[in-house]
């Protein structure tokens, strides 16, 4: 079975990356939108494996979208990363306290990222 | 009252009335006298001779009595007019039948007159007068008295005129005592009159310098209106409201003084805080604790300058800074506070907007930055199309740039939240020997690049400080990385860890190209490069000695620097020891 991710990031060029490091680690990318209502609509819709959200979205931010996420019971078991260019480790912590699983600080790695994932399949 | 006292001192005085007042009586006397010897048939005169002697001896005494009026430094002279009436009166009694005469007792007159005098030897002169003035017809005929009656005529008469005299003088004497009294009454009457008129004018003057002073500080105090001046007594009842004020926080001063406390403008919870951080036993004032926390510094003597909320009256809250002064009176003692508060609202408002664009730059700088570094490395990793050795040195070139550009933003940002005081501090205690040797692990590939020899001289014991270990081995980066760019081939760095009775002293010493003097004190300055780092084309922007300072700083500790130009530089940087900070 290949697991499901659902991408969010309001700049294109991050989005891609991240597509691509999760197509290189064996998942399967069934949304890949840019703001975070079309995210939390996308979980709703597909209710994907792993969610990757960026932290400072329009509309709804990454952490907002965590919580929502984790405060809706409809909303089955979905692990969340969030992806964040601010160094502020209180904005890392306002993150996990919201329900994420993994705070990934931009910039990142793609290989590391790919590791992770990679690691994270194995798991399930 | 005064023109009484004046009329008074005019009209009772003894000695006032003039030589010629006091000899008008005798001359009015001794007229009439005159005027009955030439009248009344019976009495005439017996011997003309002496009898016009005596008057013209009285014309001359009232001559000379009319000269002294005139010129009154005479005066002491005076008695010498009594002297020569009784002189005269004698010689008229002579004249008008001796000792048979109407007009003996016409002596009288001079001789009150100089029993009046001041001076008890004056009765004994009326009496010798009396008596040589009785005498006279016997002293005048040359002969000598042969009966007793006749004898008794010289020495009885004059000891009743001498004791008339004496009651006279005495009574004279009390009554230019009891005058005196009265002038000197007067006079000091005069003087404290003049006092309180010349107190009077003082005062005025006093008052209208006051009123000047007064009208000044009213002009200031209704001028400072950007500033909020509130006065209190001692429990925090305010007495002194500005206009200031009334914009600041809505009361009116009629509305605000002598009904409103201090207090009642601060936020609750932040007065409760400041007492619990001062450690105020719950009910250990008889004031309201708040209060006391508030003048706690004032009270003690230290001007404190603090931000608070200040509650309006609208109920909504304005932050201030406030800085409170105790006021004394003229003893020193502490009668109350003063406070003065400016709106923050808009240096909050900048600050807020200062952390949120340096927040933003960062944000939108990172974000391409991560792009540029995770397509680089997408490059790198393409395993179905390798990259050739040339290519990737390029990549190399492009990524090591891009990270030197996420080093500066990073440095940017922290520098920013030093600036805002968000130094976000994870401390724990940290072993710094740790820290020193990994600062020193990672700074040697670099250090063996550059030809420079890296020593590390290890520590006698332990030296713990408590503080975050990330920012203590930025702190410790910064200054190896510093020595390494700003040492030539060849040179050395040493690193060294020493502990005192409190401290720990990290000190990185080079043999580089050194500091002006002139410099030293900019070192820390933000954006500051040394002329010696410009001249020698060494790279960076001069971030790296503010933040290891600000590191420092947050840690309670304290950087030094010593260098000379060619020769070398020595940082020291100074930490308490953790036993130390825990009891401190």
């Amino acid at each position: 079975m290949t697991h499901t991710v659902v991408v969010a990031d309001d700049d294109p060029d991050i989005r891609a990356l991240v597509r691509i490091s999760v197509t290189r680690a064996g998942l399967h990318v069934v949304a890949d939108v840019e703001d975070g209502a079309a995210a939390l609509a996308a979980i709703r819709e597909y209710d994907p494996d792993l969610a990757i959200l960026d932290v400072s979205m329009p509309e709804l931010s990454g952490i907002e979208v965590c919580r929502a996420v984790r405060a809706d019971v409809a909303i089955g078991d979905v692990r969340i990363l969030l992806l964040s260019a601010s160094v502020d480790e209180a904005a890392q912590r306002e993150g996990l306290d919201a329900g994420a699983d993994y705070y990934l600080a931009k910039p990142f790695s793609p290989r590391d990222l790919v590791a992770w994932l990679s690691v994270g399949k194995e798991a399930r | 009252m005064r023109a009484l006292l004046r009329w008074v001192g005019r009209h009772l005085s003894v000695d006032r009335p003039s030589p010629l007042v006091k000899q008008s009586a005798t001359v009015v006397a001794v007229g009439v006298a005159t005027l009955i010897v030439l009248v009344v048939p019976e009495i005439d005169f017996t011997n003309l001779v002496t009898g016009l002697a005596g008057l013209a001896i009285i014309a001359g005494a009232t001559a000379i009595a009319a000269i002294f009026t005139r010129v009154p430094r005479l005066a002491r002279y005076a008695l010498l007019i009594p002297a020569l009436d009784i002189l005269g009166i004698g010689a008229f009694r002579d004249g008008t039948g001796g000792t048979t005469s109407l007009f003996g007792s016409l002596v009288i007159l001079p001789v009150v007159w100089l029993a009046a005098a001041e001076g008890r030897r004056y009765i004994v002169y009326a009496g010798l007068g009396t008596s040589v003035a009785l005498m006279l017809p016997y002293l005048l005929s040359l002969t000598i008295p042969q009966t007793p009656p006749e004898w008794l005529r010289g020495v009885f008469a004059p000891l009743i005129f001498a004791t008339a005299a004496g009651i006279i003088n005495e009574l004279a004497r009390q009554s230019r005592v009891q005058m005196r009294a009265i002038s000197q009454m007067a006079d000091d009457k005069e003087q404290m009159l003049q006092k309180t008129v010349e107190f009077a004018a003082q005062l005025q003057e006093s008052e209208r310098k006051f009123r000047a002073a007064d009208r000044m500080f009213r002009g200031v105090w209704a001028a400072v209106t950007e500033q909020s001046v509130i006065g209190t007594d001692v429990t925090g009842l305010i007495d002194a409201w500005n206009p200031g004020a009334t914009r600041l926080l809505g009361p009116t001063a009629a509305e605000a003084e002598d009904k409103l406390h201090i207090f009642d403008f601060h936020v609750e919870d932040e007065l409760e805080a400041r007492a619990r951080e001062l450690n105020y036993p719950p009910g250990a004032t008889v004031l309201n604790p708040g209060f006391s926390a508030l003048v706690e510094s004032a009270r003690l003597g230290h001007a404190e300058s603090r931000e608070w909320h200040y509650l309006r009256s609208d109920g909504t809250t304005i932050p201030v800074l406030l800085s409170v002064t105790a006021r004394v009176n003229e003893k020193g003692e502490v009668i109350g506070y003063l406070f003065v508060a400016s709106d923050q609202t808009q240096a909050r408002e900048v600050a807020k907007l200062k952390d949120e664009f340096v927040g933003l730059i960062s944000h939108e700088l990172r974000t391409p930055l991560s792009s540029i570094l995770g397509y680089l490395e997408l490059m790198r990793d393409d395993d179905e199309h390798p990259l050739s050795t040339e290519q990737l040195q390029y990549l190399g070139v492009a990524e090591r740039n891009a990270h030197r550009l996420l080093r500066l933003v990073g440095d940017l940002l922290f520098t920013a939240q030093v600036e805002s005081g968000k130094f976000p501090l994870d401390s724990r205690d940290v072993e710094l020997e740790s820290i020193i040797a990994s600062s020193v692990e990672s700074a040697e590939p670099a250090a063996a690049a550059a030809g420079i020899t890296l020593v590390r001289e290890g520590s006698a014991g332990p030296a713990v400080v408590f503080g975050d270990p990330v920012r203590l081995g930025q702190a410790c980066d910064n200054l190896i990385s510093n020595a390494v760019k700003f040492t030539p081939r060849g040179g050395t760095i040493t690193v060294s860890l020493a502990t005192t009775a409190t401290d720990a002293v990290i000190t990185v010493k080079d043999t580089g190209m050194g500091i002006a003097a002139s410099e030293l004190d900019q070192l820390f300055a933000r954006f500051f490069r040394a002329s010696t780092a410009t001249r020698n084309a060494v790279p960076g922007v001069g971030l790296g000695l503010t933040i290891t300072k600000a590191i420092i700083t947050a840690h309670h500790g304290e950087m030094d620097v010593q260098s000379e130009e060619g020769v070398g530089t020595s940082f020291s940087v100074t930490l308490p020891l953790a036993a130390v900070s825990a009891t401190a």
